[in-house]
């Protein structure tokens, strides 16, 4: 599996580093205004986020400033940057900014306050799903890359089996049987910690609590295989159209089919910094282990994820955009960006701003995405680096 | 070899395993039994439900049903629920229906993505590098079923031709040729657009490799003896930049069902992923759970592949 | 360097290939390019897949659409929408009338007479030189006879099985050479005003087991009618006429054909039609005699009904076609028949290919009896989207493109393509519930009417392709009463109707009447945008003038099985497609209003009622004219709908399709394809062909 890794994904960490003449931050950027693809990235994600949150502001509320539901039917399917007829609306149904700027859809309503609002989602679907994604990710993919040589042992599965036991039984009502199971694992769990501490043997009769079973590593390194088995889209179309139509089902399924590719980059980055010397310096200077992990190997870690993350976000938005389009997406009365260019397919000969306003807004701030991140990844990668 | 080969093997089964348990387990612990799914669906008579019941064994505890289903699936009695068919069969002619496409789109991937890689990494930083990796980053970045409407009404609008479909209806009666050339037009589209994101993806990894080759000590060897730009690019850095490559063949198998689902329902062509998308509207859980099956399989049967085409063409590697 | 060159060539040659193939394929203009067949083929679009090739059971309009085509009734409608003969060359309708001796009662003109005194007196009153009587052409005496009748009734859960037996007395039959619904009006003043009414049918009847003696009494009244009209329609059949398979078509067919209607077993939706019709009689290979059991006018239109073969459905192989699949044949009907699936009919296009959600073929039917029709064949694709059917239409794989309304304005300019169109069959409303409060208030619903602007939903919702209407009939027809203005748009004059109804103004800017606010719920089906759109502007209209409305979408079966045929609504949004005939018994009879019937507003008006019936009992013209109009009057004063809107349609065909008549000299002459009245512009369909380049027509067209 691991061979099909992309090559990119690979961090140069041999190389013999010199010292630098900079701080890392102001490194970076200066390597960034060097790259101007991506600052072009980064500007346009920045002005996205930008216009995301004032959108929201404008278009929310009992009576927004501009009303994305406004159904104005003597005003259909006008084109962009036309002026309302004023003869025939209400001074109420007027667009606050006195011209349509995107046209408005085949009921009349004001394509550009519909943008605004579907940038919100748009960039919340993306965020959210990918803060899941990367969330597991670093979870399991830190867990597997430190702890990944210890063996589960049978006691743990043991543990994690009660423990999945006394949930069902709470979800099936059977909250007194529940609540002992629950007592067995959490008391069984204590003991065994404390026995540890004592370094003594287990009795005999309890001895294949400690028989192991599996690397850790191997456990959730077979989990990332299992999940890459399956088709992601259609798996996420499939969940999709099983549970009712939400736009947090959407968030959620998307960011939980596509935490694998941050899991095995995490464990990677988190096996070569083990084994790097100033880890060894922590560890034997008597550090906890959280603490190594969060102070010593995570900042080191965070950057290519945060880089990956912005990849992930872009292809969060266009997923999103796909189902939405296939009409799974986002129900109404939210406006996306995706289900605004669905509606507006049935028009296109007739008004081909409802297919190319958000057509070229997904386009424009995935690549925004994209360029930012890919720019990122090179810089952050040495061995891609120019040297001067 | 022979024990990874078995080991391999052995460790692919049981992920199977449990993505067929997953898969089956989605399906049913979602909200609502399968039978009390969307009663106000006119398609979902009582018939239905009851045919389902006995499909899906529902009366019967869980496990007996995930057993009964694979049972059935791998004596090829599934049927489907929407018309009975059996869904192997189905599926088969979905899969005919949608090869085409694939190995044409297949083609143009290889085909474009290694000299614009290739001729990127030597014109490193110059206008051509800039210009395709923009390019790259744009048809990345492009939602698929925007391309395809731009597309489409740029030949609907301009040329006035079909494109919709497998072949233009009523061109039953014209000579082989017209067919056969009829149906490589209806091909055009659609194979294009399922092969912009892996040309812009692979072209973008062919640089890379390059690059990496191009830097390494024996390339710079060649050029000191003197070698001609020609024979160092495409002799010595190419034939080394091209091992991972070889193994990523492995890896083509999973795309033929997976990313088709929306170019399939635009282009009304009547292939897999056209198949799931109905499937999964029309609730036929028998054919949702196979195809799934299957591309797990063709997945792992790929990953295999790989490993193995990685340990034939590279002699360092053992396994 | 043949790497390189590989490296080269190899997307060349691949990008080439798929270049040159364009040069292969029929683009619009060149529509033969490879495939000369192209113009010989009429390919249309469907929406939705057909359900049912069988026209006695189909009821979606694509399965009519196809059955329109592979089968062919007695009769249909010509350009001017008079009744022309398809498979009937020709008919005659004349009538027989009926009435019982009364032995109780003496005549007004000649006192008490035996029965044949009776008659024979008739004979020479009725006499057909006179201007009254002409049509009269033969009066009998017939005998008494002996009636059984079986009907079961329920009482407390049980059902009862009784028979009926009846002496029926003499009875005088005047035969007259065309439907009189006047003659027995017109007799009273020769048998006096209480002639029928003193008919006591009672007398003879036993009831076993017996039955209270009220009942008893209305049954033998519906048994034995005083007077009774039985119309006859005689259709001679076209000799010649043969079924795809070569069968010759006879009255036995269409005996069958009536027979598979009116059988339960079939669950045909076209039974209310035929249930008039006492008897079918074949009297010889090519006459069938239709008897009617009452006055129907609507009845001759339904003969238009495709024909049936009998000898490839009756009981027989339709029992064989059970064993062999493996069913029994008790329970095995018509609908089950593999025949629905491949049907055959004496239409001008043999059934060729089905296949289910992608098209249906068909071939002309070379032994057609008006002569082969100009293509050779004709599909129908099934693509469900709009935007799809569209882009096929401009590549030139469709040849016809119904417009939606807002392309009208772009498309109907386009040198392309020829356009037509006409106003539908069908209008749009908003019905009330007249069994709730508040719409049992007339006032209400008026107001309710004026209150909507209906020149700003054609304006806006449709882009001016419809127009307002006023009452239930069709309006292309003169049943439809054009003297009635429709409600005016005045938002102030509802609410002081709504005012004098009891509504007014509370504080909180709603309508009030003892406490109670205005508020009700309008409810429509989901997936009409239309409708939708309707759904948003009446609520809107309704909320300014101070009403609150609560709006629901449902799902089509939700919305018909628990709203509508449950008459659980306040008011909902519908459109009714209507026929030329103006019968309007089921949907606005008072009798029509229970639960899943279709008068479910609940309309009830006996001035009303007594019109309907008159129209369908009615066989002259100008008369149904003239009830229609009063009828139209009373609708539109109760508002039992607020009548919204007729649309128009729009379709576009190739500009190269005309017709191909052959002219006096034997030469093909090209015409120009003209709608007909209606705006329908299929009429010549069998006479359409497709030319290689758009045709240049003579002045005289």
């Amino acid at each position: 599996m691991a061979t099909t890794a992309n090559p990119v994904d690979r961090m140069g960490t041999d190389e013999t580093h010199m010292p630098p003449s900079r701080s890392p931050w102001a490194e970076t950027w200066h390597l960034l205004c060097k790259n101007r693809m991506a600052l072009t990235g980064l500007v346009i994600f920045l002005v996205f986020f930008g216009v995301a949150v004032a959108g929201l502001t404008v278009t929310s509320g009992k009576d927004p400033i501009l009303d994305p539901a406004r159904v104005r039917l003597q005003e259909k399917l006008r084109p962009p940057f036309s002026a309302p007829k004023t003869d025939s609306l209400r001074s109420e149904e007027l667009p606050a900014l006195g011209i349509y700027i995107l046209g408005t859809d085949d009921l009349g309503r004001d394509v550009f306050a519909r943008m605004l609002q579907g940038a919100w989602v748009s960039l919340t679907v993306g965020f959210v799903a990918v803060g899941i994604a990367v969330g597991i990710g670093i979870l399991l993919g830190g867990i597997s890359g430190y702890y990944g040589r210890q063996y589960i042992q049978s006691g743990h599965i043991l543990f994690w089996l009660l423990l999945v036991l006394a949930i069902v039984l709470a979800f099936q009502k059977i909250l007194s049987a529940a609540a002992v199971l629950l007592i067995v694992a959490i008391a069984g769990w204590l003991w065994k910690k404390r026995h540890d501490r004592r370094v003594s043997p287990l009795p005999v009769c309890l001895k294949w609590i400690a028989l192991p079973t599996m690397q850790v590593d191997t456990l959730i390194m077979r989990a990332v295989d299992i999940m890459l088995c399956f088709p992601s889209f259609f798996l996420i179309l499939t969940v999709v159209a099983l549970l009712p139509p939400s736009i947090y089902n959407i968030m959620v399924i998307i960011g939980l089919t596509s935490w694998m590719g941050t899991t095995r980059f995490v464990r990677a980055e988190f096996l070569s910094l083990r084994e790097q010397d100033f880890v060894a310096a922590a560890r034997a200077l008597g550090i906890s282990d959280t603490r190594i992990i969060f102070r010593h190997i995570m900042p080191n870690a965070v950057a290519p994820v945060l880089v990956s993350a912005t990849l992930g976000i872009a292809s969060a938005m266009l997923t999103e955009a796909g189902l939405s389009f296939l009409g799974f997406g986002v129900p109404p009365p939210h406006a996306t960006w995706g289900n605004i260019l669905s509606d507006g397919k049935a028009f296109i000969f007739d008004a081909p701003w409802l297919t190319f306003a958000p057509g070229v807004a997904i386009l424009i701030v995935v690549l925004a995405f994209n360029l930012f991140g890919e720019g990122m990844r090179d810089i952050l990668n040495p061995k891609l680096r120019e040297r001067n | 070899m022979l024990a990874f080969m078995g080991r391999s093997i052995i460790q692919k089964v049981v992920t199977l395993f449990f993505v067929s348990v997953i898969s089956f387990l989605i399906i049913h612990l979602a909200p609502g039994e399968p039978s009390q799914i969307d009663p106000l669906n006119p398609k979902f008579t009582p018939e239905m439900v009851e045919r389902m019941r006995t499909e899906f064994n529902l009366d019967k505890p869980l496990h007996v049903q995930y057993m009964l289903f694979y049972k059935n699936l791998f004596t090829g009695r599934i049927v489907s629920w929407r018309d009975n068919q059996p869904v192997l069969g189905k599926i088969w002619e979905r899969f005919l229906n949608s090869l085409p496409l694939f190995v044409v789109g297949t083609i143009l991937t290889w085909t474009f993505s290694f000299p614009v890689g290739i001729r990127s990494a030597i014109m490193r930083d110059g206008v051509y590098d800039k210009s395709a990796t923009f390019l790259a980053y744009l048809l990345i970045s492009i939602p698929g079923f925007f391309f395809a409407y731009i597309l489409i009404i740029l030949v609907v609008t301009e040329l006035h031709v079909p494109v919709i479909g497998m072949e233009t209806f009523g061109v039953t009666s014209a000579s082989p040729l017209v067919r056969i050339m009829d149906r490589t037009w209806h091909l055009v589209l659609p194979s294009i657009l399922g092969a912009t994101g892996g040309v812009a993806v692979l072209s973008r990894y062919v640089r890379s490799q390059m690059l990496e080759i191009i830097g390494q000590d024996y390339v710079r060897t060649a050029w000191a003896k003197g070698l001609s730009s020609e024979t160092v690019y495409y002799k010595h850095a190419l034939r080394n930049a091209l091992l991972p490559f070889v193994t990523m063949f492995g890896m083509i198998l999973p795309g033929l069902i997976g990313g088709s689902v929306i170019i399939e329902s635009i282009f009304s062509w009547p292939g897999m992923g056209r198949m799931a998308y109905e499937a999964i509207l029309g609730r036929d859980y028998p054919v949702i759970l196979t195809l799934n099956f299957i591309t797990a399989a063709l997945v792992l049967a790929g990953t295999l592949i790989s490993d193995l085409l990685y340990m034939v063409v590279d002699p360092r590697i053992k396994l | 360097m043949t790497v390189r060159r590989f490296l080269i060539i190899a997307p060349a040659i691949v990008s080439l290939v798929l270049i040159i193939s364009y040069f292969w394929v029929p683009t619009f203009e060149e529509q033969t390019r490879g495939n000369p067949d192209r113009l010989v083929q009429f390919i249309t679009t469907s929406s939705g897949d057909a359900a049912m090739l069988n026209p006695i059971l189909s009821a979606d309009s694509a399965s009519s659409q196809i059955n329109g085509l592979v089968f062919e009734g007695l009769i249909d409608r010509d350009e001017n929408l008079q009744f022309r003969g398809r498979v009937a060359h020709s008919w005659k309708i004349y009538e027989h009338a009926f009435f019982y001796i009364n032995e109780n009662a003496a005549t007004a003109r000649w006192g008490r007479l035996d029965p044949s005194g009776l008659v024979s007196h008739l004979r020479t009153a009725l006499d057909p030189r006179t201007a009254e009587w002409q049509h009269v052409k033969a009066v009998d005496l017939l005998p008494p006879e002996d009636i059984t009748h079986t009907f079961s009734t329920q009482e407390g859960g049980e059902i009862r099985t009784v028979v009926l037996r009846a002496k029926a007395p003499q009875r005088v039959r005047i035969v007259l050479d065309r439907v009189d619904p006047m003659l027995f009006e017109r007799l009273i003043k020769i048998l006096g005003d209480d002639y029928y009414n003193t008919f006591d049918p009672a007398v003879d009847v036993t009831a076993e087991p017996d039955l209270p003696s009220a009942q008893l009494k209305a049954k033998a009244r519906a048994l034995m009618p005083p007077t009774a009209h039985n119309p006859v329609i005689e259709f001679y059949l076209r000799p010649g006429v043969k079924f795809h398979d070569g069968h010759g078509l006879t009255a036995e067919d269409v005996k069958f054909t009536y027979e598979a209607i009116v059988d339960p077993k079939n669950l045909s939706p076209r039974i209310p039609d035929y249930e008039p019709v006492k008897q079918v009689l074949v009297v010889d290979p090519l006459t069938v005699r239709i008897v009617y059991k009452r006055l129907y006018s609507p009845a001759f239109t339904t003969w238009g009904m495709g024909i049936l073969p009998a000898h490839l459905l009756n009981d027989r192989v339709l029992a064989e076609e059970a064993t062999e699949r493996g069913q029994k044949p008790d329970d095995f009907n018509m609908r089950q028949s593999r025949f629905s699936r491949h049907p055959i009919g004496c239409g001008p296009f043999v059934f060729q290919e089905w296949k289910s959600d992608q098209h249906v073929r068909l071939k002309r039917f070379d032994a057609y009896w008006e002569g082969p029709p100009n293509y050779q064949e004709y599909a129908m694709r099934i693509i469900p989207d709009s935007l799809t059917q569209e882009m096929e239409f401009y590549a030139g794989t469709v040849d016809d493109y119904s417009v939606l309304p807002h392309q009208v304005a772009r498309l109907k300019k386009d040198g392309r393509f020829q356009s037509f169109s006409g106003t539908a069959f069908g209008y749009t409303y908003i019905g009330y519930n007249m069994r709730r409060e508040p719409f049992d208030d007339i006032r209400v619903r008026r107001a309710l009417g004026m209150a909507i602007d209906t020149q700003k939903i054609i304006d806006y919702v449709l882009y001016g392709q419809g127009e307002k209407i006023t009452g239930p009939f069709v309006k292309q027809t003169d049943f439809y009463n054009r003297n009635i203005a429709p409600l005016p748009y005045d938002p102030q004059g509802a609410v002081a109707l709504l005012g004098k109804a009891g509504w007014q103004l509370g504080g909180d800017g709603y309508l009030q009447k003892n406490g109670k606010r205005l508020a009700f719920t309008l409810i429509t089906n989901n997936g009409n945008a239309l409708r939708k759109a309707i759904l948003a502007i009446a609520q809107d209209a309704w909320k300014q003038i101070g009403i609150q409305v609560e709006t629901d979408l449902l799902e089509w079966s939700v919305f018909i099985q628990k709203r509508v045929n449950q008459l659980d609504f306040d008011a909902l949004i519908l459109g009714w497609s209507m026929g030329i005939d103006p019968d309007l018994y089921q949907i606005w009879h008072s009798s029509q209003g229970g639960p899943f019937q279709l008068n479910f507003v609940g309309f009830s008006d006996p001035d009303a009622d007594d019109l309907i019936l008159k129209i369908r009992q009615t066989y002259d013209h100008e008369r149904q004219v003239d009830y229609c109009h009063r009828l139209h009057e009373i609708i539109f004063a109760e508002q039992p709908y607020t009548f919204l809107y007729i649309s128009r349609w729009t379709a576009l065909l190739d500009r190269r399709i005309v017709r191909a008549v052959t002219g006096a000299d034997g030469r093909n002459v090209y015409k120009p394809i003209v709608p007909t009245k209606t705006g329908g512009y299929t009429f010549h369909f069998n006479q359409w062909i497709k030319l290689n380049r758009p045709p240049e027509f003579s002045a005289d067209g």
